[in-house]
């Protein structure tokens, strides 16, 4: 066993220590430390041991599919032992530091920082500070730099390392695109002896960036064995209430809607799908296996899965009164996918059109036109579900007022439609969340709207939204950190270092989100909030995400021309320059 | 359809569920364990289980009791009980199956013993629970949403005794459970921490036995 962090107690002794106990007595929602999951696995004695985390609560992170994969492949594959921290909520987090008690696995209690591989999934840029929160409270040194033999690697992996410069001095590595085939050269480079071998090895496995030490970018990484691989099938099932009670199917990975602002569209090319009689088994095989009784068909855009109304109705006819939801509904596919929910399913569901007008969907590649939308609104209705929330974007490139007051409009047009089809049980509630520029996609170079702007179009909307409908706003001031970092280059890290003293964490959550904190944060670091260092050469430094430049600059002159593109499943390659070689698109035939 | 009267404990970390959560992992256990429970009538059916004594979060049990109705030929065998064994998380372990027939059990609680540790000055601890002890009457005062309550502690709560361990002191007590309620353990532990000037967390909070009516 490797040394306890200095000023940190050795909790590796007992289970569960009474160091731990002591705190548990004291803070709120004690389980969220102790473990005790369905499935959770302990393989005593193994090597390497592997720490798997995810920054933020723990209610969020257990849901996480990302982390349930690497927890079952590494624990069921490989030789190592992998188990799990979360993000202490600040009342533990602070008892933690009073008490000098160190961060501890949910899975023996020993202190995370005696492990040998660290891996974060990052999943957006509103989690930053827990990072530094987590490594701070294990007692791992915040800088790579000044990292020693003792301390893990620390590696950092997920969508939000498309640009990794604001974490780059944080972690030792970072790993791009989708590891399940890279996992076992990853943990066989745990194994070398001290920590230059180790990082020597991982520098040299397809996908790994190792800031200040790779020559070039890493080359997203694609799983092709996705659609034969099997779903993972015990997943850790957790004992408290987390947000997400139900078992998950990956069926298809990828989308190819094109849609010019999403990342996770553009980072997860190409589309690859399950069979069906796969998808079918494994979930009446993770029913067994959880105990649960909802299933969900996961990806990026369910009712694109070639299978799906097949898949529900196989799934459906196998258990009888089995909750089944997919998660992303398309706007131009709605009507026949509601279809398909069973009758005590039909209470809320959210369409995204995004934008208030026909031409910023064109703009952005949505592609919904009026009637569809108004089919699938009807369609909610007369399907019996009483609530509809419509989620749309503002700040987008080229919008206009008019497009704002769009939102109103279509707002309007469905709450007319609540009241004649859904005869007054029905509510239409509005989200509106303001659009921030990512690395790797058609619009990775336009401009942020603006707090400014952002609040007068946030104000349209309010002024204009029919009275009874309900507008929720994403916090505008979040939105400025988020933009800050999603294109900052080389030195926003000291921005996130300077915020994390000034005492941010959870920025994601609105009751812990201080913007002051922030501020103070520019102030001492030079670094304007809301005022990107985009700097497209530095995350191309980084990471070779496979997507053309050429098609970028086609998607953005096609945007201004209001022209859409194709989705490449049925129409025309759009040439994006992920499909080549061993890489091709993998569809259910 | 037959009612189960299920022995249970809750260690480790299964001791930190709330009651929801051990409502659920008892659904979630017969489900794994292939054995089903019977559903409620309605609209939106619900599995047909409940705890009769709820366990306060971060507390041990040794004699927990559920009640679950399950389906006309599911029977309580030692089969049964082994499944539902493997099938549980850490920490929560079925012990014992009664089968209850068809009637609707419905167990009252007339006790409850406990014990938990205090930290701090064992010798004040040990002075704080004689004066309980010794007290005719220990008034205080339960705040809730719907107004204040006084209760007289003595009336709900006995046989408490301290004994010395390592860092403070391991405090037992019965609390009593009448047809007008019952006290919590925390508000006598609250009581006998403000008498001896230490802090009111109970930890290793266990319940040893129950006694039912």
């Amino acid at each position: 066993m490797k040394k306890s962090p200095p000023g940190f107690r050795d909790l590796s002794r007992d289970w569960p220590p009474d160091e731990v106990t002591r705190l548990l007595a004291r803070v709120t929602r004690p389980g969220r430390y102790a473990g005790g999951e369905f499935n959770t696995r302990v393989k005593a004695g193994a090597r390497p041991r592997v720490v798997l985390s995810y920054p933020d609560v723990y209610e969020i992170g257990v849901s996480n599919p990302a982390l349930q994969i690497l927890y079952s492949q590494i624990n069921d594959a490989t030789p190592a032992f992998a188990e799990r921290a979360y993000c202490p909520w600040p009342d533990m987090a602070d008892l933690m530091r009073t008490a000098g008690v160190p961060l501890w696995t949910l899975e023996t209690f020993a202190p995370v920082s005696t492990c040998d591989l660290w891996g974060f999934t990052l999943p957006h840029e509103l989690c930053y500070t827990n990072v530094l929160e987590m490594l701070d409270l294990a007692g791992v040194p915040l800088h790579a730099a000044e990292r020693d033999g003792e301390d893990p690697i620390v590696l950092g992996g997920g969508p939000a390392v498309a640009n990794p410069w604001p974490l780059a001095p944080f972690f030792d590595a970072f790993f791009i695109g989708e590891v399940e085939d890279q996992l076992g050269a990853i943990i066989a480079a745990m194994e070398q002896d001290g920590r230059e071998g180790r990082l020597q090895a991982l520098a040299a496995v397809p996908g790994v960036w190792v800031p200040g030490r790779s020559a070039g970018p890493a080359q997203r990484q694609v799983f092709m064995g996705f659609s034969a691989s099997q779903p993972v099938l015990r997943p850790v099932v957790p004992v408290l209430e987390a947000v997400h009670d139900r078992v998950v199917v990956e069926v298809m990975r990828g989308c190819t809607a094109g849609c010019r602002f999403c990342q996770a569209g553009m980072w997860y090319r190409p589309v690859r799908e399950r069979p069906v009689d796969l998808v079918v088994e494994a979930a009446d095989r993770l029913l067994d296996e959880t105990g649960c009784d909802e299933v969900s068909l996961l990806s990026l855009s369910s009712c694109d899965y070639g299978p799906v109304a097949e898949a529900l109705t196989r799934i459906r006819t196998l258990r009888p009164g089995l909750r089944v939801s997919l998660p992303s509904l398309r706007i131009d596919s709605a009507a026949q996918s509601l279809s398909g929910f069973a009758a005590d399913q039909r209470g809320s569901i959210t369409l995204a059109p995004e934008a208030g007008t026909q031409e910023l969907r064109d703009t952005i590649n949505k592609g919904v036109d009026e009637r569809q939308f108004d089919e699938a609104v009807r369609a909610t209705f007369k399907g019996g579900f009483t609530g509809l929330k419509l989620y749309f974007m503002i700040g987008l490139p080229g919008e206009a007022d008019d497009d704002v007051l769009g939102i109103a409009r279509m707002a309007g047009h469905a709450t007319r439609l609540a009241k004649e089809i859904g005869k007054g049980r029905a509510r239409v509630s509005v989200a509106v969340s303001s659009y921030v520029p990512k690395a790797h996609t058609p619009f990775e170079l336009e401009p942020f709207a603006g707090e400014q702007a952002l609040r007068r179009r946030q104000q349209l909307v309010r002024q204009a939204a029919p009275r009874g409908v309900r507008v929720a706003f994403h916090d505008v001031a979040a939105s400025v950190v988020e933009a800050t970092l999603a294109r900052g280059g080389p030195g926003t890290d000291r921005l996130v270092e300077e915020a994390w003293r000034h005492g941010a964490r959870f920025d994601g959550w609105s009751e812990h989100f201080d913007v002051r904190r922030w501020e103070e944060a520019a102030k001492a670091t030079g670094i304007g909030l809301g005022e990107p260092r985009v700097a497209r050469a530095s995350w191309l430094d980084a990471v070779d995400a496979r997507l053309s430049a050429g098609f970028f600059a086609d998607e953005l002159g096609r945007s201004r021309d209001g022209e859409l593109t194709e989705d490449c499943r049925d129409g025309a390659c759009s040439a994006c320059g992920v499909c080549a070689g061993d890489i091709q698109m993998d569809l259910v035939t | 359809m037959t009612w189960w009267l299920i022995t249970f404990s809750r260690r480790g970390p299964a001791r930190y569920l709330s009651h929801l959560d051990t409502a659920r992992v008892v659904q979630r256990t017969f489900a794994r364990a292939g054995v089903p429970i019977a559903l409620s009538q309605g609209m939106r059916p619900k599995p047909r289980v409940s705890l009769p004594l709820p366990l306060p979060v971060g507390a041990a049990g040794e004699q927990e009791l559920a009640v679950v109705e399950v389906p006309e030929g599911v029977e309580a065998t030692t089969a049964v009980l082994k499944a539902l064994r493997d099938a549980s998380p850490p920490g929560f372990a079925p012990e014992e199956i009664a089968d209850a027939g068809e009637r609707h059990p419905r167990p009252q609680a007339r006790a409850a013993e406990y014990a938990c540790v205090l930290d701090g000055d064992a010798g004040a601890i040990a002075a704080s629970v004689e004066r309980y002890n010794d007290a005719e009457d220990a008034i205080r005062e339960r705040v809730s949403p719907k107004g204040t309550r006084r209760l007289d502690l003595k009336d709900y709560a006995g046989d408490v005794v301290a004994t010395p361990v390592e860092g403070g002191a391991r405090v037992g007590f019965t609390i009593h459970h009448r047809s007008d309620g019952a006290a919590r353990p925390q508000e006598l532990i609250d009581l006998v921490a403000e008498w001896a000037q230490v802090e009111p967390v109970m930890r290793g909070l266990e319940r040893l036995h129950i006694t039912w009516e």
